[in-house]
């Protein structure tokens, strides 16, 4: 039915070959009749929360994984650190399918779930970084060795004799990334590493990633919904959606490809006399290419439009010849509008593959 | 009255609800805690068997058989325990925000209660306690059960149901006091089965244990309803013992609201 | 072995860490430790009150049932004071998806559950069972000798591991249903009746007791051995076989049931 792909050791440090998850569970039925029903009945709801889905990942790169609420992401995720059993298909994390052989891919992994930490909340920091220490077997050099670099990077020592439970947010995370590294894993997986935090705590954290990836070049995968995080630290972008990968590919490429457009605001002495012009004929183009729209009360006009078929200066000299320009406005298609078009579906999917 | 109904009825339909979602859990759930009745039965027909097959307590061992049972069904839909939420409620800092909304607390928990026993009643209740007149028919021969004791031991059981949770409802306050509240659920339970006459028929216990559960209200938590439902009262003793319900109720609804207020006013004073 | 060694050492490590925790409440732990006291004494108030209205219970006396029962209490609460964690997992870790941390650490995850915690209250079990032996001794009434004081200990850990196995496996039950907390209730709650002779039953519960639930073992059939002439096979011989049957059902069934898992959010 389905082949298994013998996968080789090469230079990728992750391959996910056509792995699938399905979840299985009982029916449920609205309201309390619902609920007497769902009694007595044995119906099963199959959900396909990941479809097929296959990509490699090389030695440090720092790859995002997005998608929105319910994509797959985590699914992947908890398949790729071993948590869940893929229904079908493999993945290979540094040589090690983490489904069969789970403690030798944990001891090769750091792990951060954004809500959830893995520290002990009654004990100062300290006392859970000597657990840790102890379960990932760390040498005492090592452990010297990387608690100087941390401490580093991350700040710890102004909160080390705390007690977890007292930690801000912000610490806690700056807390739970170093707790994932201790042990210089190969690959770093952080799901949702900044939700919650303050512009200043985000960027202490993202400059935290990249030192890292530099330093010891750890791979990073991470999720997230902030496209902050991923215009500063990604080279790579995976988006899946209704568990499928719909996009995989460079961060310029993606603005490049969908990000055609421009958008030009302007605010004009006499915004009635620019309606009358005839764009396409004085930009000597076609209709589909671009989109104008004018507010009489600011005095307003915005034309949005592609920016390899029309020049913004031919825009601006039309203008000119008919009223006066007071304040002009450039802007580029965010990455976040993509992001967000994508999601709802606003580019067929065959356009979007590779 | 009926805006009261209307804003806590919600409440108990809710938990009927929420009751029915737990499904798998639930046949063999309803299975093993009868298993538990049945072990308790034979431990109970070994004892007679060691004597000489008199009475033993005031009661015979048909009566034993039908005290166990109903015992059973009387605790499952009696013992709502409520205390659990409260002193979750207070552990997690909810009960400050209960402060705000225009509902009482209480009340809202006694409306959840009754869904629980509603519940219980529907499945299993009723089908344990048609199986033990069945029992009791074909097997012991002995009739069924008038029809008046029926009433006044459906009667009696909601009383206890109440004095129950009213008790329960004082009994988790202590949360405010010590955030470990699990060891002394134990006690409590402990207490419970031993005091309510869950484990054995009060009426094995010394005259004096008697004396002094007569002035306690566990005794009117399980033991009366059931010895109602035996026929063991009559008369002016039948009033005594209802009364006395009546008058518990009364005394842990005073309890509790004094309770209440004090602890609300120490939450507004510390700020929840 | 040398892993052996590396877990043993983790233990201690985790432990520690545990144990640090509870003496910031001294007091948590003492009303813990207080309600498990009261809740046995009940048990052996129940035991009196039988006995007021009978001279012997199928031939039992009550000094030997006060012996079965504080027997009983020893391999329960040692499984109580070390697996006390097991009841966690049936109860929330996998429903909520707490579960997940054990399956990112690069350590055996039985071991994981069982040493996150210990259960100090269960030092109120083992006191009230080691009193019960205790004023057993000198009642005359238990055969003493080196090979039954050996098998004393063999049996109280063997019913431990029983104890250990059973709540394994209704906890595994949690990574289909997602919440088995009410079935190991019921099962765990099996035992208490296991503390009276098993003879009194009717056929199919001594059955139930004796080879599907087999709390039997724990308690009546061993402690009967330390009470009259039985064969050592029969009794300890048969829990120790017991135990390991079931520690193997049980461990099997636990990493078959991870292989299962769903983690919480789906």
């Amino acid at each position: 039915m389905f082949v298994f792909c013998l996968i080789k050791k090469g230079d990728s440090m992750i391959q996910v070959k056509n792995i699938t998850k399905e979840f299985v569970s009982a029916k449920k039925y609205p309201g309390l009749k619902g609920a007497i029903k769902g009694l007595f009945s044995r119906e099963k709801v199959r959900k396909t929360a990941v479809d097929d889905i296959s990509f490699d990942i090389a030695e440090g790169e720092i790859v995002g994984y997005i998608g929105s609420n319910g994509a797959g992401k985590s699914t992947t995720i908890k398949m790729m650190t071993g948590i869940l059993r893929p229904t079908k298909g493999q993945c290979i994390v540094n040589g090690i399918d983490p489904s069969k052989n789970r403690l030798d891919n944990a001891q090769n992994i750091g792990v951060v779930f954004g809500q959830r930490t893995q520290l002990w909340w009654d004990l100062p920091l300290s006392e859970s970084f000597t657990i840790l220490k102890e379960i990932y077997n760390v040498s005492d050099e090592e452990y010297e060795e990387r608690m100087n670099f941390l401490n580093e990077v991350l700040g710890l020592p102004d909160f080390f004799d705390q007690s977890v439970r007292t930690l801000s947010l912000g610490q806690r995370m700056r807390a739970d990334l170093g707790a994932a590294l201790l042990h210089n894993p190969k690959v770093l997986y952080l799901d949702e590493p900044t939700i919650g935090l303050d512009l200043v705590v985000k960027d202490k954290i993202r400059q935290a990633i990249k030192d890292i990836n530099q330093k010891y070049k750890t791979t990073v995968i991470l999720t997230t919904h902030d496209i902050g995080d991923i215009e500063e630290l990604c080279n790579r972008i995976i988006i899946i959606d209704e568990g499928r990968k719909i996009y995989d590919g460079g961060l310029q490429e993606l603005k490049d490809t969908y990000g055609k457009t421009r958008k030009v605001t302007m605010e004009l002495r006499q915004v009635k006399e620019a309606e009358k012009i005839n764009w396409t004929e004085k930009l000597g183009t076609t209709e589909d290419k671009y989109q104008v729209t004018t507010d009489e009360e600011k005095n307003q006009l915005t034309i949005t439009f592609e920016k390899n078929e029309i020049q913004i200066s031919d825009i601006i000299a039309t203008i000119m010849e008919v009223t006066e320009v007071k304040d002009i406005q450039i802007q580029e298609t965010e990455l976040a509008e993509i992001v967000k078009e994508i999601y709802n579906h606003q580019f067929q999917s065959e356009e979007i593959a590779e | 009255m009926k805006k009261f109904f209307k804003t806590y009825l919600p409440f108990t339909g809710n938990e009927i609800k929420r009751n029915l979602a737990y499904k798998g859990a639930f046949y063999l759930f309803v299975f093993c805690s009868l298993f538990g009745s049945f072990i308790s039965y034979y431990l109970w027909k070994a004892i007679y068997g060691s004597t000489d097959g008199g009475a033993i307590g005031g009661l015979t061992q048909n009566q034993m058989v039908i005290y166990v049972f109903m015992t059973y069904v009387t605790s499952s839909i009696v013992k709502v325990s409520i205390s659990e939420e409260v002193s979750e409620d207070v552990v997690k800092g909810t009960v400050a925000m209960n402060l705000i909304k225009p509902i009482d607390y209480r009340f809202s928990l006694i409306f959840k209660g009754i869904g629980s026993s509603v519940y219980r009643f529907l499945m299993p209740g009723i089908f344990v306690w048609i199986g033990v007149e069945l029992y009791s028919c074909l097997v012991l021969h002995e009739p069924f059960t008038g029809i008046v004791n029926l009433v006044l031991y459906l009667c009696s059981a909601m009383f206890s149901f109440f004095i129950y949770v009213l008790f329960d409802f004082c009994f988790g306050m202590i949360a405010f006091f010590t955030t470990y509240i699990f060891g002394l659920q134990m006690v409590k339970s402990a207490v419970l089965s031993f005091l309510t006459g869950e484990l054995i028929p009060l009426s094995f216990f010394p005259a004096v244990f008697q004396k002094v559960f007569d002035f306690l209200p566990f005794s009117s938590m399980v033991y009366t309803p059931v010895m109602i439902y035996l026929g063991k009262y009559s008369g002016s003793e039948l009033m005594f013992v209802l009364a006395r319900q009546v008058i518990w109720i009364v005394i842990l609804y005073a309890l509790g609201s004094l309770i209440w207020k004090k602890v609300t006013k120490r939450l507004v004073v510390l700020g929840g | 072995m040398k892993n052996l060694k590396r877990y043993f050492r983790l233990y201690k490590v985790l432990i520690a860490q545990f144990i640090k925790v509870v003496l910031q409440s001294k007091v948590d732990f003492l009303m813990g430790l207080f309600g498990f006291f009261f809740t046995q004494v009940t048990g052996i108030a129940f035991l009196y009150l039988i006995f007021e209205q009978i001279p012997s219970l199928q031939g039992w006396t009550l000094d030997q049932l006060i012996f079965i029962y504080g027997f009983a209490q020893l391999p329960r609460g040692i499984d109580h004071l070390l697996t006390d964690n097991i009841w966690k997992v049936a109860w929330w870790k996998v429903v909520t998806g707490e579960f997940d941390q054990y399956m990112l650490r690069p350590m055996n995850v039985f071991f994981q559950v069982i040493a996150e915690k210990l259960q100090p209250d269960a030092l109120g079990e083992l006191l009230v069972g080691i009193i019960l032996v205790i004023i057993s001794i000198p009642k005359g009434i238990l055969i003493i000798d080196g090979v039954h004081i050996a098998l004393f200990f063999v049996s109280i850990l063997a019913g431990a591991l029983i104890y250990t196995s059973i709540k394994l496996f209704f906890a595994t039950m949690s990574f289909w249903v997602k919440r088995s907390g009410p079935f190991l209730q019921v099962a765990y709650e099996m035992a208490d009746f296991a503390k009276y002779p098993i003879e009194i039953y009717a056929k199919p519960i001594q059955f139930i007791l004796t080879y599907v639930i087999p709390f039997g073992f724990v308690a009546y059939f061993s402690a009967s051995y330390f009470l009259v002439e039985k064969s050592a096979f029969s009794t300890i011989g048969m829990e120790c076989i017991i135990a390991v049957i079931l520690w193997f059902i049980a461990y099997g069934y636990f990493n078959y049931g991870i292989s299962k898992y769903e983690s919480a959010g789906n």
